[in-house]
C-alpha cells in the first residue's frame, strides 16, 4: 500500500443558514485507505461525504483531491469529478435506461470511448457486481440490492480513484444488505480508496482501515476499528456505540 | 456554457424568425397606385355578403360589394378585401392597416374628425320593428318596454335621441342576429335598426314585423384614414358617379331591395341541419381547414417558444430564469383576445406597418400558449427527482449534459399529458380569433347565422364539429399514453 496523500481536508465549516453543520474538519486519506465514517444521525457525515465532490458547497476551508483545490471556484469541478464515484443511499439509477446504458452513459459522454468498448467494459463490471445477466433490464425490473450494485457499477465505469459511499445498505431490506457489502469489499481488497458513510458496524470493524466517529458537527474520535470498537475515549462515542451495537 | 450560448442563439432565431414573419408582410407600397386593400365587415346583409371562402370574391356579395367590384373594373383599379368586425375596422383603418373600410358605415360629424368619406351611395334610416305577434304598433307603445340597440349605428343613435320622450330603456348589441333573436325570444320587446337589413332579414325568414317609417337617414360610404387615401376617394367618387348615369348602380340596388328584388330566401328543406350543412358545405369545410392549419402552426409554434421558455426556466443563474418568468407572467396573465387586438390592430399603430392577419393570429397563440407549455415544461423538469441531478453531476457530467441525458427524457414523460391536454385547449381558443376576423369555425357560424338566423342548429353544427376533432385528438392521445407504458 502506497502512502501519497489522496485527499486532504482543512478546517471545513458548512453553515445552513444559522444552524452550523460542520464545524472544523481536518482530515487525510491516504491512497488505497478505506475510511468508514460512524455517527448518530445529524452530526454532519453525510454533508461532510457531499461535500468532498461539490454536492455541497462548503462555507469555508479547503479541500484538495489529486492536487486539486476543489474549493477553488476555477477548478473544473466536472473533470475532478469524474475520478471520484459516488454511490448513494436512494441509488438514483437513471430510470429511463437500461443497466447497461445507466453504465456506459457518462464513459461514452464525457471520456469519448467508443460504444462497443464501453459496454464490453460495463459487461466487465457487471460481472464484478455478480450482475452480468442484468446488462439489459430496466431499473424498475430490479431488487434494492441489485439496483445498490448496478449503481456501483456505474461509478466504477469512470474508473475513479476513490469512491464515496453514502450510507449505501441504508435502504435495503435486510437480506439485501449481504451482496452490496460483499461487493465493497471486493473493492477494498482490490485497493480503491474508499470513504463510507455507514451503520453497518461489522462492515466498519472488519473492511475499515481507519473508523471515524463524527458528532455535532465535528470529528470526535478516531482510529483503528480495534481503537474505536473495542477501546473507545470519549463518552459520546461510547454512548452512540452502545445503543447501536447492543439491541 | 456552450450550450447556453445556443439556447441563447435559438431563442434570438426564433424571435428573428416571428419578426421576419411579422414585418416582411407584402407591402402594397410598391404599387399603391392600383391595388387597394379594403377592410370590409362580417356578412351584414343586403350590404355585404360573405361568399363561402368567408370573403367578397363572387358576384352577388351585396350591394356595397357590388358597387365597388363596378367601380374598381371601370376606374381600372385592383382591391383585395380584409374581413374583420366593424370595431376592429375603425381601429384598422385609424392604424393604416387598410386603405379603406366598407362597412354600412354612416357618415357622421364625430367620424369626419378622423375619417374622410367617399361620396354617398345609400341612405339608411332607423325603423321599429317587434315581434310578429306584438301588440306595440308604434313608438308611442314603448313607455316602460326595453328595447335593443346595435352599437354605433344609425338605429342606436336614432334610438338614444327619442329615448326619453318615449320612455323606454334600452339593452345594447354587437351584432344584429342576436339582437333581432332577443326579440323574436321577448328577451326585449322590440329593436331599433337599419331599415333595409331588417327588411332583408324578414325577408330572409326573420320572424319580426316592421312598425314604423325610417326615421334619420344618414348617408353610407367608404372611409379611409383622414388624409391618408385622396387617390382612392377621387376614383371611387368618380366611378360613382359613372355608376349612377348608366343605370347601373340601380341595377344593382333593384337586386337586392325593392319588389323587384331577386333574392330568394332559403327554402323549408334548407334549413333543416342537413340542409344547412349541404348549403354551407362550402363554408364549413374552409373553417374547418382554417381552424386546423391555425391550430397546427400555431401549435408547433407554441410548443418551440414554450420550450424555450421552459428550459431558459431552469438555467443556472438569474437572468434567464428571470427573463422566462416574467415572459411566463406577461403572456399567461393577458386575455388572449385582447393580446390578439394589441398584435393585429395596436403593434401597427408603432411599427408603422402592417401586420398579416394569419401572422397575427399564429403569433398570438405562439404567445399565449407557449406561456402555458413553458410553465409546465419547466416544471416537469423540476419534478424530476433531485437525486437524478446528483447522480448525473457526481458522474462528472455538466449542468447542460445532465440536462439533456438524464433530466429531460423523464421530464419530458411528464409533462405529455399536459402537452395534450394543452393541444385541446389551443384548438378551442382558436376560437377566440374570430375576434380580429380569422374564418375559423366559431366566425363561420357567426356568418351563416346571419344569413339565415338558424342560431340553434348552426352553433349546433359547429359545436360537433369542435366535438369531433377535440374527441379524435383525445383518441390519439390515449394511443400516446399507452404507447408510452
Amino acid at each position: 500500500m502506497q502512502n501519497k496523500t489522496k485527499l486532504q481536508v482543512r478546517d471545513l465549516h458548512k453553515n445552513y443558514g444559522k444552524n452550523k453543520v460542520l464545524q472544523g474538519i481536518d482530515l487525510d486519506v491516504k491512497d488505497g485507505e478505506v475510511v468508514c465514517m460512524i455517527g448518530p444521525s445529524g452530526s454532519g457525515k453525510s454533508t461532510f461525504l457531499r461535500c468532498l465532490n461539490k454536492l455541497e458547497d462548503p462555507t469555508s476551508g479547503t479541500i484538495n483531491i489529486d492536487g486539486f483545490d476543489i474549493s477553488d471556484k476555477k477548478t473544473n469541478i466536472d473533470l475532478v469529478r469524474q475520478n471520484i464515484g459516488m454511490v448513494f443511499q436512494h441509488f438514483n439509477l437513471f430510470p429511463h435506461l437500461s443497466v447497461i446504458d445507466n453504465i456506459t452513459l457518462a464513459p461514452v459522454d464525457l471520456k469519448k470511448v467508443d460504444k462497443e468498448t464501453a459496454k464490453k467494459e460495463a459487461l466487465g463490471y457487471l460481472d464484478l457486481v455478480g450482475l452480468k445477466d442484468r446488462a439489459d433490464s430496466m431499473p424498475a425490473q430490479l431488487s434494492g440490492g441489485q439496483k445498490q450494485r448496478v449503481a456501483i457499477a456505474r461509478a466504477l465505469a469512470m474508473k475513479p480513484d476513490i469512491m464515496l459511499f453514502d450510507e449505501p445498505t441504508s435502504a435495503l431490506d435486510p437480506e439485501m444488505v449481504g451482496d452490496v457489502l460483499e461487493v465493497m469489499k471486493k473493492l477494498a481488497a482490490q485497493g480503491m480508496t474508499m470513504i463510507v458513510v455507514t451503520h453497518e458496524m461489522g462492515f466498519a470493524k472488519s473492511v475499515a482501515d481507519r473508523v471515524i466517529f463524527f458528532h455535532d458537527g465535528v470529528i470526535k474520535e478516531a482510529g483503528t476499528p480495534e481503537e474505536i470498537f473495542d477501546n473507545p475515549q470519549e463518552p459520546e462515542t461510547k454512548n452512540f456505540l452502545d445503543k447501536v451495537l447492543n439491541i | 456554457m456552450v450550450n447556453c450560448k445556443k439556447l441563447i442563439m435559438s431563442m434570438i432565431s426564433l424571435i428573428t424568425l416571428a419578426s421576419i414573419a411579422t414585418f416582411a408582410a407584402p407591402t402594397k407600397e410598391a404599387n399603391a397606385a392600383t391595388t387597394y386593400e379594403i377592410g370590409a365587415g362580417p356578412t351584414f346583409e343586403p350590404y355585404q355578403i360573405e361568399d363561402a371562402t368567408g370573403g367578397y370574391h363572387g358576384t352577388h356579395n351585396g350591394f356595397e360589394m357590388d358597387i365597388l367590384k363596378a367601380i374598381a373594373k371601370h376606374e381600372n383599379f385592383t382591391y383585395e378585401t380584409k374581413v374583420m368586425s366593424f370595431n376592429a375596422l375603425l381601429q384598422a383603418t385609424q392604424a393604416g392597416q387598410i386603405d379603406a373600410m366598407v362597412a354600412g358605415m354612416s357618415v357622421t360629424d364625430e367620424r369626419k374628425a378622423k375619417f374622410d368619406f367617399t361620396d354617398a351611395y345609400y341612405d339608411a334610416g332607423a325603423v321599429l320593428a317587434v315581434a310578429k305577434d306584438s301588440k306595440i304598433k308604434s313608438f308611442s307603445d314603448l313607455k316602460g318596454k326595453t328595447v335593443g340597440l346595435k352599437v354605433g349605428t344609425t338605429g342606436s343613435q336614432y334610438g338614444e335621441s327619442v329615448q326619453k320622450k318615449y320612455g323606454f330603456k334600452v339593452k345594447y348589441f354587437n351584432e344584429s342576429n342576436p339582437m333581432w333573436s332577443d326579440v323574436k325570444n321577448g328577451g326585449i320587446d322590440a329593436t331599433i335598426d337599419e331599415e333595409v337589413v331588417l327588411r332583408y332579414g324578414i325577408k330572409n325568414g326573420v320572424p319580426l314585423r316592421v312598425a314604423s317609417k325610417a326615421h334619420s337617414t344618414t348617408p353610407i360610404a367608404f372611409g379611409t384614414k383622414k388624409g391618408a387615401n385622396p387617390q382612392f376617394i377621387k376614383q371611387f367618387n368618380s366611378g360613382l358617379a359613372w355608376l349612377k348615369k348608366s343605370g347601373k348602380y340601380q341595377e344593382i340596388m333593384d337586386y337586392y331591395i325593392g319588389s323587384k328584388s331577386k333574392v330568394k330566401a332559403d327554402s323549408a328543406e334548407d334549413r333543416t341541419i342537413i340542409g344547412l350543412i349541404k348549403k354551407n358545405r362550402k363554408f364549413l369545410t374552409n373553417a374547418l381547414l382554417e381552424t386546423l392549419k391555425i391550430s397546427i402552426i400555431g401549435i408547433i409554434a407554441a410548443t418551440i417558444f414554450g420550450v424555450i421558455l421552459g428550459v431558459m426556466g431552469i438555467q443556472n443563474g438569474k437572468i434567464l430564469p428571470g427573463i422566462s418568468s416574467t415572459l411566463i407572467y406577461i403572456f399567461r396573465g393577458l386575455p388572449m383576445m385582447v393580446l390578439a387586438f394589441f398584435i393585429y390592430i395596436g403593434l401597427p399603430d408603432v411599427l408603422g406597418h402592417k401586420i398579416p392577419l394569419f401572422t397575427a393570429a399564429i403569433v398570438t397563440l405562439m404567445l399565449n400558449e407557449g406561456a402555458y407549455i413553458g410553465a409546465f415544461v419547466k416544471g416537469g423538469f423540476e419534478a424530476v427527482d433531485k437525486g437524478q441531478w446528483e447522480a448525473a453531476r457526481s458522474l462528472g457530467l455538466s449542468y447542460q449534459r445532465s440536462l439533456w441525458k438524464v433530466i429531460a427524457p423523464q421530464g419530458v414523460k411528464i409533462m405529455v399529458p399536459s402537452f395534450l391536454n394543452q393541444f385541446i385547449i389551443t384548438i378551442k381558443d382558436t376560437s377566440v380569433l374570430s375576434a380580429i376576423g380569422v374564418m375559423e369555425l366559431t366566425q363561420t357560424g357567426s356568418v351563416i347565422i346571419s344569413k339565415n338566423m338558424e342560431g340553434f342548429k348552426v352553433w349546433a353544427i359547429i359545436a360537433v364539429i369542435y366535438l369531433i376533432i377535440i374527441t379524435a385528438l383525445t383518441w390519439l392521445s390515449i394511443i400516446v399514453k399507452k404507447r408510452m407504458n
